[in-house]
């Protein structure tokens, strides 16, 4: 494989492939597996998000834009892919985890790389020559209970010359979309973050989280190194403003994995990276509470203070100090906390259970 | 991503998974919980982890029982090959909203999307203990499903009663019949305790 310079054109937009070709009987699952993407109550039906991730893709695909489909998928795993027929899936937990537009670019550029050197083709091609085509359609065969795209590419994952050959591909379209590159690196040292809190364990292997985008040191010090002095923008404004609507249900999905470990990594980081927000000091202090380890409740009950004072404070940290008043033998406390989430939202699901709580810690 | 694979396939296969008849009327499950059942209903013999029945297949409905997990044991085991994914562990102080959490932390394991929509109190087993209610969107297949626990400690030790099934039709068709047998569960004691 040649490998890809800076010079590096875009290839003319792809043509459909003949029917009756490999490739043309692939197209034909895959665009059965997009139907079913379509139907499905995991596709994130919010228009706001799907013309904004259509658009920065568009910025990177150029005259490929009107090939290109995008369905954001509530999944809170990082994970991105594109189908050679143009099917880009993102999921949720990539969108929480990206601080900018620069960063989407720099995944969303990876991908289109994969599309537009064909890579699942010569996979495909491969797979053939090693009397693998079936295992290489056994997710389809498996029909609704496997048949997801993004599996099957993980599945049979790209060699390290086409994620190579990807990751420049990526830069370059970063650059030419006026996207500081540099951002693509610093994805990967922020999930190496994460990856981080199971020292010694091969995340890639044995958490869903990172399986279908390993994140390497080898892989960021490339891409740093490529990047050079970087210029462009991050766009990080733009990126917090158009997702921010979606963020409750991200870090709402987010805390529900009960991987508090990953998480507070997380949601230390976009602290510091959004100090002003008070949903954050929520979750971050939910992870803690449920962790529960050593200081992690002190720290929690020091997030809830601070975000109780906050504009637009959730709700729910009265909720939280209510429970962690209640521990503690706090009673007036933990009453006046659980009596003032009732007032902001006396019709919650579990308001009759918090009405419980305060008859256990009487009047 | 290959364990996710091999969890779905090991998902199929477990659908062909032995099972038994479990026949209308009383039955213990765990030799702990004690239930009256209005039908017959499927217990599978091996492939789960916690007892788990079924009436319309195991790609359809699942009824688990979580009988008696002790403080600091975990309410089930992480998928095999999971190690670093963190284990869920009751601890015998917490609340009804931390309970819930353990389970949505169960099912969204695999990918799958978890929204509580009601906790209220009720008594279980004789104790003062709650029911939730829940829809899941369920990764392997799309499914929307809705779900139904109880819960309860008892004597430091947690019980819940947990039934999902797809939205439309089966879980309207279930939902009596589970309320029912859940409100009149109740616990033996243990061997050790005679």
């Amino acid at each position: 494989m040649a490998e890809v310079g800076a010079d590096w054109t875009a290839p003319a937009r792809l043509a459909a492939p003949d029917p009756a070709s490999d490739e043309g009987g692939l197209w034909a699952l895959l665009e059965r597996e997009e139907q079913r993407i379509r139907r499905s109550p995991l596709l994130m039906r919010d228009r706001e998000l799907h013309d904004y991730l259509h658009t920065v893709a568009c910025k990177l695909g150029g005259e490929h834009c009107p090939d290109v489909r995008v369905y954001p998928i509530r999944t809170p795993w990082f994970n991105a892919s594109m189908a050679p027929n143009g099917m880009l899936q993102v999921w949720s937990g990539l969108l929480l985890r990206v601080d900018n537009e620069a960063q989407l670019a720099a995944i969303l550029g990876h991908e289109m790389g994969h599309y537009l050197q064909r890579h699942t083709l010569a996979r495909l091609k491969d797979a053939r020559s090693r009397s693998a085509f079936a295992t290489f359609l056994m997710p389809f065969g498996l029909g609704g209970l496997l048949g997801a795209w993004a599996v099957m590419a993980s599945q049979f994952s790209f060699s390290r010359d086409q994620e190579r050959e990807a990751d420049r591909i990526g830069l370059i379209l970063m650059r030419q979309a006026g996207y500081d590159p540099r951002e693509a690196s610093q994805i990967w040292s922020n999930l190496l973050a994460e990856a981080s809190v199971h020292p010694g364990a091969n995340v890639s292997k044995t958490s869903p989280m990172f399986a279908t985008h390993p994140a390497s040191a080898e892989r960021r010090e490339t891409l740093a190194q490529l990047a050079g002095q970087g210029g462009g923008e991050t766009f990080q404004s733009e990126y917090l403003t158009r997702t921010g609507a979606l963020q409750r249900e991200l870090l709402e999905d987010e805390i529900k994995r009960a991987e508090f470990d990953e998480s507070i990594v997380l949601l230390d980081r976009l602290v510091k990276r959004s100090s002003e927000r008070a949903d954050l000091l929520y979750y971050r202090a939910e992870a803690r509470r449920l962790r529960a380890q050593k200081d992690d409740v002190d720290l929690a009950l020091a997030d809830l203070n601070a975000a109780a004072t906050m504009p637009a404070s959730p709700a729910e940290v009265q909720r939280s100090l209510g429970f962690i008043r209640q521990a503690r033998g706090d009673k007036p406390a933990a009453r006046e906390a659980f009596a003032s989430y009732l007032q902001a939202k006396p019709d919650a699901g579990d308001a009759a259970m918090i009405q419980s709580y305060l008859r256990e810690l009487g009047s | 991503m290959k364990r996710i694979l091999i969890l779905m396939v090991s998902a199929v296969l477990a659908g062909c998974a032995t099972m038994a008849k479990v026949d209308s009327g009383q039955q213990v499950v765990s030799d702990r919980l004690v239930v009256d059942l209005d039908g017959p209903w499927n217990r599978f013999t091996r492939g789960v982890e916690v007892p788990t029945w079924t009436v319309e297949g195991f790609t359809v409905d699942r009824l688990q029982f979580f009988v008696a997990v002790k403080d600091g044991q975990p309410i089930a085991d992480r998928p095999r090959g999971a190690k670093e994914q963190r284990p869920l562990t009751f601890h015998a102080s917490m609340k009804a909203h931390e309970i819930v959490a353990l389970f949505e932390g169960l099912y969204t394991q695999d990918g799958s999307t978890f929204t509580l929509d009601r906790i209220d109190p009720v008594t279980f087993v004789g104790e003062p203990g709650f029911r939730f209610s829940y829809t899941l969107i369920r990764r392997g297949d799309d499914v929307k499903l809705s779900g139904v626990g109880y819960g309860a400690v008892h004597t430091g030790e947690l019980t819940v009663i947990s039934y999902s099934a797809p939205r439309l039709g089966f879980f309207p068709r279930y939902q009596a019949q589970i309320d029912k047998m859940a409100l009149g569960a109740r616990l033996k004691s243990s061997v050790a305790g005679g």
